[in-house]
């Protein structure tokens, strides 16, 4: 293996740039190389355009061994790269702060399909969608349903542990991944979990699930599959005051009764959907909509149907409607699902967040993200996973006023805090990256943030996969008291080491 | 007993360099597991309800709570943690979670793993960690929470846990199935009830042995329970009585399989797919030694073999019964995990791995317990 380059040979500037992406061209074929700025610009955000840093090289590796390969070549340089997926992630964890990204989806075998058993091995690009689409005539599914499924890779998934609306019955990422190969930043490969199921030892699986690429990268994943269930029935429940939705939402949790999925949509994101291509037929003039999926054997279905309608119809609700058949349920998926999307009319930018809240606050936290953006003007659509309390209110907006910047940032900071204190979480789904990291330390005291740096430093010892993400380096107790030689490696992660000499620097060498 | 004198206790071992044995009640499976320690730390006094909104269906309870606790406390509001681990419901949570025990609910309601949505431990340093949350999907920060499930006490001491809970349903059924008949009558008998199109709560075969333990007859048996609404259940019970002669039983008839392990010396867990299972489950269970229980849990993939709860076997009995689940692997070296769940512990040193022996694994333990002392041995290291 290559000697490490000492760091003051690249900080200072040789031809490493060059170099480096010469050698990596040769691993993967000049085309697989991006390296000008303008080629670049495509990665420089990920599904938050608030977010933008400027990747100094990207690689696309076409297979494990090329993978492997560019992960040695960067680990004997001793440089820091960031593991991307489709960049579909809301998190602003996929970025790389002039430094290498490693983008994933060419990987996209789907490695192996073991119907009887049902699980699957796939490569990490593999888009979620085209998973579910592979099983579909073996009637299986594969459960976890981030809205951008269409796009999203197993591989992003698992960084982030992504979750979707049918997660309140079938569990996240986390409960259906049941091993991995890894490729550590070291260039290592090891096995984590087990494709059987269970094993003895640490949980070193559950450990790299939902660890945002910053403990390396998976270069195939075994999920489980589910059986595909009897029945489905899917309900739209629209209501006149969003406090009843609210209610209504908390009593049904209550109840005991699992749906598969329990959406609520606001008045203001009902309007912006069904102004846009992806009408799905919601009653306008409503000021909440409840979207509830129930599904497993016909005749469980059927009972927690009507139990589901009278508490609806008793929390106020104005109508209840079944969909009639399958096109008319994807229909009112689909409306769902391109919320976001659909946002993009109102304005360039859109902020969102992803809190979770204890079910019972609800109606009262709802109230409180009201009063938030009336006291800031402006407007909050709330679309979001009612039945785990995930919350996810959106803020279309102009970054290029900076007024109206400062006022939605600080409107989406009180509404954060609101949550903190209700008891809940900073993130149920899209995971903390850039975005939330400065909300760690309101929901974890310094020690436990230091032992997250301790997982990480095993998994990471030189802390260049994804680095500067997650967690503050500040709150890293013994990253920040050694000796010089690890100081000048933080301070190369938060400054990222250029990887060419800056023509605005000629002193160098 | 307390966080902070969970703390004081592992500071002052830390300084001393006295290892600690960390025990819930110390109800649970020994496990024949060398600890090398004189000193036990004891969860048994750090018991009761942290906070509890039955709207949320979520629980935080100290780690030292007894699962019978956990079961009273929600039954009252028609709530429960479907957790079914074997041993004795006087088990703490702590325990449960430490050891990944899971019993046959697993396979409808996940493992323990699956049902923890945060905790407080402190590791071997005296540093109170929290992982995880009070809310039922989190993804912020780096999961502790699984890193502690099944890590045998050796990374930190659980001290406060939350977890997820489920309606009580308004029907819960349980059915015997007797599998009698040869051994090919018994593989498509057991066939057709596994890939019917039922959603039980839980399926597990007995052989006769543990089935007589279990007072229920002399033979091979299938316990089938369902769960749910009164339709849902109504349907599935007239479902598999079109498949099989069926007999109803008490639901208390799963706290007995939990203790089905007993006094017994040796609990062998093997790990297959769940295919592998249904073709080789009636061989397994036809094979009657006495003395030997072997339960399959064929949708979860799990065989547990139980020597010595009935009768004392001699070496030769668990020769014959490590060998047995070996024969497991019959597709290549990866087919099967075979996990020693408890072990005589003359037996243990000689054919127990460490678990926990790779790289990484080894660093996780010099970073969250660099003193060695807890639980030091436990899991092979």
């Amino acid at each position: 293996m290559t000697q490490p380059t000492p760091a003051s040979t690249l900080a200072h500037g040789s031809p490493a740039k060059s170099a480096v992406a010469e050698r990596l061209a040769e691993i993967v074929g000049a085309r697989h190389v991006l390296s000008r700025p303008s080629e670049l610009l495509v990665y420089n955000s990920d599904g938050l355009p608030g977010y933008r840093r400027q990747p100094r090289l990207a690689v696309f590796p076409g297979t494990r061994d090329e993978t492997i390969a560019v992960v040695r070549l960067l680990a004997g340089e001793g440089l820091p790269f960031v593991p991307r997926g489709a960049g579909t992630g809301l998190s602003g964890g996929a970025l790389a702060d002039d430094i290498v990204v490693i983008g994933l989806h060419r990987l996209k075998k789907i490695i192996a399909l073991d119907v009887e058993n049902r699980r699957a091995t796939v490569e990490p690009g593999v888009v979620n969608l085209r998973l579910n689409k592979h099983v579909a005539p073996y009637g299986l599914l594969y459960a976890p349903d981030p809205s951008s499924e269409a796009a999203c890779t197993i591989g992003g998934n698992v960084a982030e542990n992504a979750g979707g609306p049918h997660c309140l019955k079938y569990g996240v990422t986390l409960n259906h991944v049941l091993a991995m190969t890894v490729l550590l930043p070291s260039g290592d490969v090891v096995e984590l979990g087990s494709r059987i199921g269970e094993r003895d030892g640490y949980d070193l699986r559950g450990a790299f699930i939902g660890s945002e690429g910053c403990f390396g990268l998976a270069l195939d994943i075994t999920v489980k599959l589910t059986p595909r269930p009897q029945t489905v029935r899917t309900l739209l429940a629209d209501f006149m005051s969003v406090d009843a939705a609210a209610h209504a939402t908390s009593a049904i949790i209550a109840s005991g009764i699992v749906p598969a999925a329990l959406e609520f949509m606001d008045g203001p994101t009902i309007r912006v959907v069904e102004d846009s291509i992806y009408a799905a037929g919601y009653p306008r003039d409503a000021e909440a909509i409840l979207l509830i999926e129930l599904d497993g054997l016909e005749a469980g279905v059927s009972a927690d149907l009507e139990a589901v309608r009278r508490i609806c119809l008793d929390g106020g609700a104005r109508n209840v409607k079944v969909a009639r058949d399958d096109a008319e349920r994807l229909k009112l998926w689909q409306g769902r699902k391109k919320a976001f999307g659909a946002m993009g009319r109102l304005a360039p930018h859109l902020i969102v967040q992803d809190a979770v809240i204890p079910r019972t606050r609800l109606p009262e936290i709802l109230e409180t993200i009201h009063r938030i953006s009336e006291k800031y003007g402006v407007v909050v659509c709330n679309v979001f996973h009612a039945g785990d309390g995930n919350l996810h209110p959106n803020i279309a907006y102009s970054a290029d006023d900076p007024a109206e910047s400062e006022r939605v940032h600080k409107a989406m900071t009180e509404i954060m805090r609101a949550c903190i204190d209700a008891g809940g979480s900073i993130t149920g789904e899209h995971g903390v990256g850039l975005d939330k990291m400065g909300y760690m330390e309101s929901i974890f005291s310094e020690s436990s943030l230091n032992a997250m740096c301790e997982l990480r430093g095993v998994f990471d010892p030189e802390r260049r996969s994804n680095p500067g993400k997650v967690v503050p380096i500040h709150a890293c107790k013994e990253w920040n008291a050694v000796s010089g030689d690890r100081l000048r490696m933080d301070a190369s992660l938060s400054e990222p080491r250029p990887l060419e000499a800056e023509p605005a620097h000629p002193s160098a060498q | 007993m307390s966080t902070e004198a969970v703390v004081s206790a592992i500071k002052d071992s830390a300084q001393a360099r006295t290892p600690l044995r960390i025990a819930g009640r110390s109800t649970w499976l020994d496990a024949g597991r060398p600890v090398r320690a004189d000193k036990t730390l004891s969860l048994r006094d750090d018991s009761g309800v942290v906070g509890y909104v039955p709207g949320d269906l979520t629980l935080t309870v100290r780690a030292g709570t007894p699962l019978s606790e956990i079961e009273r406390v929600t039954h009252e509001h028609g709530q429960w943690l479907p957790l079914d681990p074997y041993g004795s419901a006087d088990g703490t949570i702590g325990a449960t979670l430490a050891t990944a025990s899971a019993g046959p609910l697993a396979s409808s309601f996940g493992l323990p793993r699956d049902l923890l949505l945060g905790l407080e431990f402190v590791n071997g340093r005296g540093d109170v960690v929290r992982g995880g949350g009070k809310v039922v999907k989190n993804v912020a920060g780096f999961d502790l929470s699984r890193l502690l499930t099944g890590a045998w006490g050796t990374l930190g001491v659980i001290t406060e846990v939350t977890l997820r809970l489920y309606a009580v349903p308004s029907v819960d059924r349980t059915f015997a199935v007797r599998l009698d008949g040869g051994e090919r009558e018994m593989a498509s008998l057991i066939r057709a009830i596994i890939t019917s199109p039922l959603s039980p709560y839980a399926v597990l075969l007995l052989n006769a042995s543990a089935a007589h333990a279990a007072r229920l007859g002399e033979r091979p048996v299938c316990l089938i329970r369902f769960g749910g609404n009164d339709a849902v259940v109504r349907a599935q019970v007239n479902a598999l009585s079109q498949i099989a002669r069926i007999q109803e039983l008490e639901t208390d008839v799963w706290m007995r399989i939990r203790r089905l392990d007993g006094d017994a010396h040796t609990t062998i867990r093997v790990v297959s797919l769940p295919q592998r299972f249904l073709a080789a489950s009636a061989r397994i269970l036809g094979e009657n030694v006495p003395g030997i229980h072997t339960c399959i849990d064929p949708r979860r993939g799990v065989l547990r073999i139980i020597v010595g709860a009935a009768d004392d076997e001699d070496g030769d009995g668990l020769n014959a019964v490590i060998g047995g689940s070996q024969d497991l692997q019959i597709e290549g070296a990866d087919a099967s995990e075979v996990i020693f769940e408890r072990l005589p512990a003359d037996v243990w040193r000689e054919v127990s791995p460490s678990v926990v022996s790779d790289e990484l694994s080894q660093r996780i333990k010099r970073a969250f317990d660099p003193h060695h002392i807890l639980n030091p041995g436990i899991l092979g290291d």
